[in-house]
């Protein structure tokens, strides 16, 4: 098959891109007919490919350790790579945190929220991956396309899918660069 | 006429145009921030600069004049980068969180430009410092993470209400939107006039009623005139679903220009009367709703034996109505001895009356945007007609000096020049005390025979308790005026003294305030139309005297409790109003009747404007028209409403030209 | 003034009299007086000396001995030895290598070198700046009798434009030229604002003016009155320059006693009022317009431009908006004509600049040279070398928003002209001599620090630009740059040029552009081998990158 291959990800994000995605309806067989979809957070492979894919697709800020390793692998393995959705594009929602701190938001989350148990601490195991300040994907990694919104409409991520996988540039303007 | 090219066309404007309005009558649109349309220009965001020929840099088009010859381009790649780059700036400054803001996706000029320039996200991203979010205010949030700085409500502030409350602190990055001396809002000196809300290019500063309720683009928009006082501000409703979201002064006002007073903008939004949707009848002691039917036929057998009777009915109708409702009020009750306004007149009985003897003699409110001094009279402008006291604050700075005179504390008075609190009813000895002083002086611009100087002066400081030295003082600074203006209201007016008028129009010809090429002379009246109601004749002062029938055509208004009480022992009330009261309480009859949007009439303002207000609304199912009411009664009454209102308010001659 | 055999002047500008200058005076007058001197000896106060190592400074004339540091109780030996024994206090005298070049301009207002004229300085250090007589001995209003009497207004500019005298504030603007506009200008009421904010960093040449011979700027504000139709001038003066405020006061009221100032001055029908206004704090309020809207009680924020100060200027009525050097030529102008202005300098810019001297020299403080020496010679000659053990690295002429030379450009004359040519600004005439100590990164970062907490805010170029240059070279001064952040550098201070307000916004990005364009190797090696080749910035521990 020499159809290109299309892979995405998400790290610090909360999905609503995916489902906005996934909005596109009956579109998604045009998708699949002119591209291959590769790994994805809804279908089975788990890692972008170890060859490479053309089009690596990140939904998602960088948050965390675990994510900036996702990000990387993903800017490595892909030719051309697009942040989707605020988030990815400039931090969103979840950046609100960056006003207060990574200790602060920590300490509210786990030790001072209303629903913690009394004596609950910061989780601390070495496992887990140490948060940082939240990132947008460029902040981290060169990306090439930045499609924004909270979700960004189905019409825009079928428009750029479509573009890229026939080998265009995609323009977000106009129609495609606006909020509901 | 100057030439101008940009991108290749030329047009012709008057001198002193600048490029950015230039470049919109040629219908070239220049990317702006902090420019508005209504405020001097800023040259603060840089959005909007452009390439001149023959100068090295850009230059801000928003403050730049066009020069003859003048040679421009809005559109090259190297102003394209330069906006991009200021939008990048923008965006790193401050915490820009579109997703959850109220006027993304349309209402924002900056997310609106940022599109324009085809920017999907941020080149710099911002250092995430907390900036404040005031919430202190009883109508308004300002998030200072989302201003840009454009300072258009620190002008609006200062050159739309003139209250000066908005400043900027600090300097540089530093810089932060505060109320006067860095108090939160609600502590502030604000009075809550929202010229703010309605220039602020972001959501920085929102409207806490209207927020979240849809975008403007899919709000319908209405545009009307105020019905809050005899200002007569057109307003821009903003509805839905048969609702209104936001009410915003209107720009195209050629009385206001976009400006509006608290009550204006939120007097509707705060509405919490009870409506009554349902025509009521007193059945044993207890208000029943029945038919309209049963109610008008009721009405109707009641009063047409008692029309045109000795003591038969007092008929009152409130001044907020439209002039085709008071029209047909006057021709349904013409036969009776009381047929009058629940104002009684009092703002506009005594100009009417003088204006009978000398002709039209008041100005129009324009008259304040070039006024030196402007001298207040029996009027709270600070708390009433509020819109005419911005006309003159927001010039204080320029070096506009205002005199206060009130026997009771003023809410102007801290900020007046000259403040005189003579005693209560004094006011006809002050004035003559002011003639004789500019007399004595020989400060007059015109003469004035005046017998005794000396004495009037003596008068004036006995009756008033005012000092010689104060009197004296105050006399000069108006006479020395070159272009004085004379505002009075209620107090004078109140006392039903056409004499006192015309001393105030005597001492206006003879300070200049008056003359051939200037009428410096208004007084602020009362409701939306009480100079309407004065020209009909409505405007008697009633005194029930055993009359047997009331009828009150109320309308929206408010009612007082004095005015309850003396209309209550009367043995047959009708009353016509949209709300609940204490007077629809007391009512034989009750007939629920339409609110201010949802009806259309003329209605003419303090200086004599003849405007219209729009139907907005429906009014609910039960609910009928303030006129139709009238003219249904009129036919069951037998009475023919024939008058039109536009022949009707010339029976009588107005103070101030009608147009 | 009685004529005396000898004087003896003595340093009381404020470091001076903290280090005791009063009480030597006071000391010094009691032992004239226990020998019977007080007849013979004048002691008189001397402002600023331009010298910081040797306060209190005495000298006795006529034989220009220099002595310091001198403490109150050295008085009396002095007197003793000098004045009443005829011989030289030796133990006293100020050290050699402090004084070069000092003798010389003490013992006339030619200077040590030859090439050093001072027309500017020619009175200060050298009169009582409170004895307005001694200002008006050394021909102290005799050009505004002469411009009164004897020339029209118009004559009075013409000699002016012939001069070719350029504004000294930094902008270098034709004099003559702008004082025509104004004299054009439509409008009876015009005002003379002489701009003494002096804010630039390192830049003290305007306060050696202002302390020393105030009345010269008076009588030049006069002139300028007297040319242009105006009949009321503003002095606004930094708020920092208490002295020279006081100093301006009391002149102002003497000028109005003796009839300099005021009503029918030389009885011509001629009026002219002097007000003071402090500024408060902000460098931005040296920019004209922002001067203009600070006296008016507003923000000082530049207005937009045009219209410009001379058409609409304070209370939009014409304004000339001169510096303190600028004007301070003007009465030596109308003595001696434009000619004799013409023989100083070069060509293109004739007459003499005032520049401060700091850095890594041998001698620090003011001179006056003709335009057109180099930087080389002002080192060399003025400044008396570098330090021992320092080598010549950077200059930075023009104070903080001045060009940064490397060493290589150290022969460019410095005219206006010349300096536009080399693509270098001449500025206000501040210039920081800066050795192989110095980084240019480190110099960088605090002059952008610098204007970013005096950037007035109103515009988005500057506000934020200044405040993200600032962070980009502090990251790159600790080593945690990256090669784009030049590139982004480059852009941000391509578009402040562009798009900013005024003059702050515009030339903060160069420090920026000279670092990249002269130093670009020592800038990368903080970023690619995170180091500092000076020796100064502290390098941060690299960021951990996955």
């Amino acid at each position: 098959m020499n159809k290109p291959k299309i892979a995405s990800d998400w790290i610090c994000g909360c999905a609503g891109c995916h489902m906005s995605l996934l909005d596109m309806d009956e579109r998604i067989l045009k998708i699949v007919e002119l591209a291959d979809l590769r790994a994805t957070p809804i279908t089975d492979l788990k890692e972008p490919d170890e060859s490479g894919v053309d089009v690596g697709i990140l939904e998602g800020g960088v948050n965390n350790s675990a994510n900036e390793e996702v990000a990387h692998k993903m800017r490595k393995r892909s030719k051309i790579l697009v942040a989707l959705g605020d988030c990815a594009v400039f931090g969103g929602v979840p950046a609100m945190r960056n006003l207060c701190g990574v200790e602060a938001a920590l300490k509210r989350a786990y030790v001072e929220a209303e629903s913690n148990e009394p004596g609950s601490q910061i989780p601390d195991d070495p496992e887990l991956a140490t948060m940082t300040q939240a990132r947008a994907i460029h902040e981290v990694v060169p990306v090439d396309y930045n499609v924004p919104g909270c979700p960004p409409d189905a019409d825009t991520i079928f428009y750029v899918l479509a573009e890229l996988a026939q080998g265009r540039k995609p323009e977000i303007k106009d129609e495609y660069l606006h909020w509901h | 006429m100057l030439q101008i090219t940009i991108n290749g066309k030329q047009i012709e404007v008057p001198e002193g145009t600048t490029v950015l309005r230039a470049a919109e009558k040629a219908g070239i649109n220049i990317p702006r921030l902090c420019d508005h349309k209504e405020l001097t220009p800023y040259g603060g965001c840089r959005l909007c600069i452009v390439e001149v020929q023959g100068v090295r840099v850009p230059m801000a088009s928003c403050t730049l004049p066009v020069s003859n010859g003048m040679v421009v381009n809005t559109e090259t790649e190297a102003l394209k980068k330069s906006r991009k780059f200021i939008l990048s700036m923008l965006f790193s400054e401050r915490n820009h969180f579109c997703p959850f803001c109220q006027v993304s996706g349309g209402d924002c000029e900056l997310q609106n430009a940022a599109y324009h320039e085809e920017m999907t996200h941020w080149p710099i991203q911002p250092g995430w410092n907390n900036f404040v979010v005031d919430t202190s205010h009883p109508y308004f949030v300002l998030d200072n993470n989302r201003c840009i700085l454009c300072r258009r409500c620190v002008r609006a502030c200062a050159e739309m209400a003139g209250n000066f409350t908005l400043s900027v602190a600090e300097r540089g990055a530093k810089s932060l939107v505060v109320a006067d001396t860095d108090v939160p809002l609600g502590e502030s000196t604000c009075i809550k006039c929202g010229s703010c809300v309605q220039v602020c290019p972001t959501g920085a500063i929102i409207d806490k009623t209207s927020a979240y309720q849809m975008h403007d683009k899919d709000l319908t928009e209405v545009k009307s005139i105020c019905t809050g006082c005899s200002v007569g501000c057109s307003i821009k409703l903003m509805v839905r679903d048969n609702r209104i979201i936001r009410i915003e002064g209107g720009w195209h006002g050629s009385v206001n220009h976009g400006v509006l007073c608290e009550h204006g903008r939120y007097d509707p939004m705060n509405e919490s009367r009870k409506r009554i949707t349902t025509p009521l009848m007193k059945k044993d002691g207890k208000l029943e709703p029945v038919s309209w039917n049963e109610a008008l036929k009721a009405v109707a057998d009641q009063l047409r034996p008692l029309s045109g009777q000795k003591d038969g009915i007092a008929a009152i109708v409130s001044t907020k109505l439209p002039a085709e409702t008071l029209t047909a009020f006057k021709d349904l009750f013409a036969h009776n001895e009381i047929v009058t306004t629940t104002e009684e007149g009092m703002p506009t009985a005594s100009v009417t009356k003088f204006a009978e003897k000398q002709g039209s003699f008041e100005g129009k409110l324009d008259v304040l945007s070039n006024a030196d001094t402007v001298l207040c009279i029996g009027v709270d402008a600070g708390r009433t007609h509020m819109v005419a006291g911005f006309m003159f604050k927001r010039n204080m700075p320029k070096g506009t000096r205002l005199i206060n005179i009130d026997p009771e504390e003023n809410e102007l008075n801290d900020l007046a020049n000259l403040y005189l609190k003579p005693k209560a009813g004094s006011d006809l000895a002050l004035i003559l005390g002011l003639q004789a002083v500019i007399v004595k002086e020989g400060l007059g611009r015109s003469p004035l025979a005046l017998p005794d100087t000396d004495s009037l002066i003596q008068k004036a400081v006995e009756e008033t308790g005012i000092s010689r030295d104060q009197l004296t003082q105050t006399a000069r600074v108006l006479a020395n005026s070159i272009t004085p203006v004379i505002l009075f209201g209620k107090g004078i007016t109140a006392q039903r003294d056409e004499n006192l008028v015309e001393e105030l129009y005597n001492l206006a010809v003879l300070v200049g305030a008056v003359d051939s090429e200037r009428l410096g002379l208004l007084s602020l009246k009362g409701e939306a139309n009480s100079l309407t109601a004065t020209l009909l004749g409505l405007d008697q002062i009633f005194e029930l005297n055993g009359h047997k029938a009331v009828f009150v055509a109320l309308g929206d208004d408010y009612v007082s409790r004095s005015f309850v009480e003396r209309v209550s022992k009367v043995s047959y009330l009708v009353v016509q109003a949209s709300y609940e009261s204490k007077l629809t309480a007391q009512a034989d009859v009750v007939l629920p009747v339409t609110v201010w949007s949802e009806q259309e009439g003329h209605y003419i303002n303090l200086d004599g404007r003849v405007q219209k207000t729009q139907k907005v609304f429906s009014a609910p199912e039960n609910v009928r028209d303030n006129l139709a009411v009238l003219n249904e009664l009129a036919t069951r009454m037998n009475i023919s409403l024939e008058s039109n209102w536009k022949q009707a308010i010339l029976a009588r001659k107005s103070s101030v030209a009608l147009n | 003034m009685q004529t005396k055999r000898a004087m003896i002047l003595v340093s009381n500008d404020p470091e001076s009299v903290r280090l005791g200058a009063n009480e030597l005076i006071q000391h010094l007058t009691e032992a004239l007086i226990a020998y019977d001197l007080q007849d013979e000896v004048e002691i008189s106060p001397l402002s600023n000396v331009g010298v910081s190592n040797i306060l209190p400074l005495v000298a006795v004339y006529p034989e220009a001995t220099v002595y310091g540091p001198v403490k109150a109780e050295d008085a009396r030996f002095l007197v003793e030895e000098h004045l009443y024994k005829g011989r030289i206090a030796n133990d006293l005298l100020a050290p050699p290598k402090h004084l070069s070049g000092n003798i010389g301009w003490l013992r006339a207002h030619k200077g040590y070198n030859p090439a050093e004229q001072r027309i500017v300085l020619e009175r200060a250090g050298r009169i009582d700046p409170e004895n307005i007589e001694e200002f008006i001995a050394e021909n102290g209003y005799q050009a505004l009798g002469k411009a009164l009497t004897e020339t029209t207004p118009e004559q009075v500019i013409e000699t002016i434009e012939k001069s070719g005298l350029q504004g000294r504030g930094g902008a270098g603007f034709p004099t003559g030229r702008k004082w025509k506009f104004v004299r054009m200008a439509k409008g009876e009421k015009k005002y003379i604002i002489c701009n003494a904010d002096e804010s630039e960093p390192g830049t003290f040449k305007d306060r050696i003016v202002l302390e020393g011979d105030p009345h010269t700027i008076l009588e030049a504000m006069a002139i300028a009155g007297y040319a242009l139709g105006a009949d009321e001038g503003y002095i606004y003066i930094r708020g920092e320059y208490g002295l020279a405020y006081r100093r301006l006061q009391h002149a102002i009221e003497q000028a109005e006693e003796y009839g300099f100032l005021g009503k029918d001055i030389f009885e011509t029908g001629f009026n002219f009022h002097i007000h003071l206004h402090t500024g408060a704090g902000a460098y931005v309020c040296g920019e004209e317009t922002a001067l203009i809207e600070s006296i008016e009680g507003k923000r000082g924020e530049p207005r937009a431009r045009p219209p410009y100060p001379v058409t609409h200027g304070l209370w939009n009525k014409p304004t000339l908006v001169n510096n303190v050097e600028t004007l301070a030529n003007i009465p030596a102008i109308i003595r001696n004509g434009a000619e004799w202005y013409r023989s100083f300098g070069t060509p293109s810019s004739p007459g003499t600049k005032v520049y401060t001297i700091m850095g890594n020299v041998n001698f620090t403080g003011v001179i006056e040279v003709p335009m057109g020496i180099t930087l080389r010679e002002v080192i060399n000659i003025y400044a008396k070398g570098m330090k021992p053990g320092s080598i010549l690295r950077m200059a930075q002429t023009g104070g903080s928003s001045g060009s940064i030379i490397p060493a290589s450009l150290q022969d460019t004359p410095m005219d206006f002209e010349s300096f536009r040519k080399a693509g270098v600004s001449l500025g206000s005439g501040a210039l920081l001599i800066c050795d192989q100590n110095t980084c240019i990164v480190d110099l960088v970062k605090v002059l952008l620090q610098f204007f970013r907490f005096e950037s007035c805010g109103k515009c988005t170029p500057c506000r934020v630009g200044t405040q993200r240059a600032y962070e980009i070279v502090a990251r790159i001064s600790q080593g945690q740059g990256r090669l784009e952040d030049l590139d982004t550098l480059i852009s941000l201070g391509q578009e402040m040029e562009r798009a900013a307000n005024c003059g702050l916004g515009q030339t903060a990005a160069v420090p920026i552009r000279d670092m990249l364009k002269h130093f670009r190797t020592e800038t990368e090696a903080h970023i690619l081998l995170g180091s500092c080749p000076a020796g100064k910035c502290e390098m941060l521990p690299e960021v951990e990158h996955v």
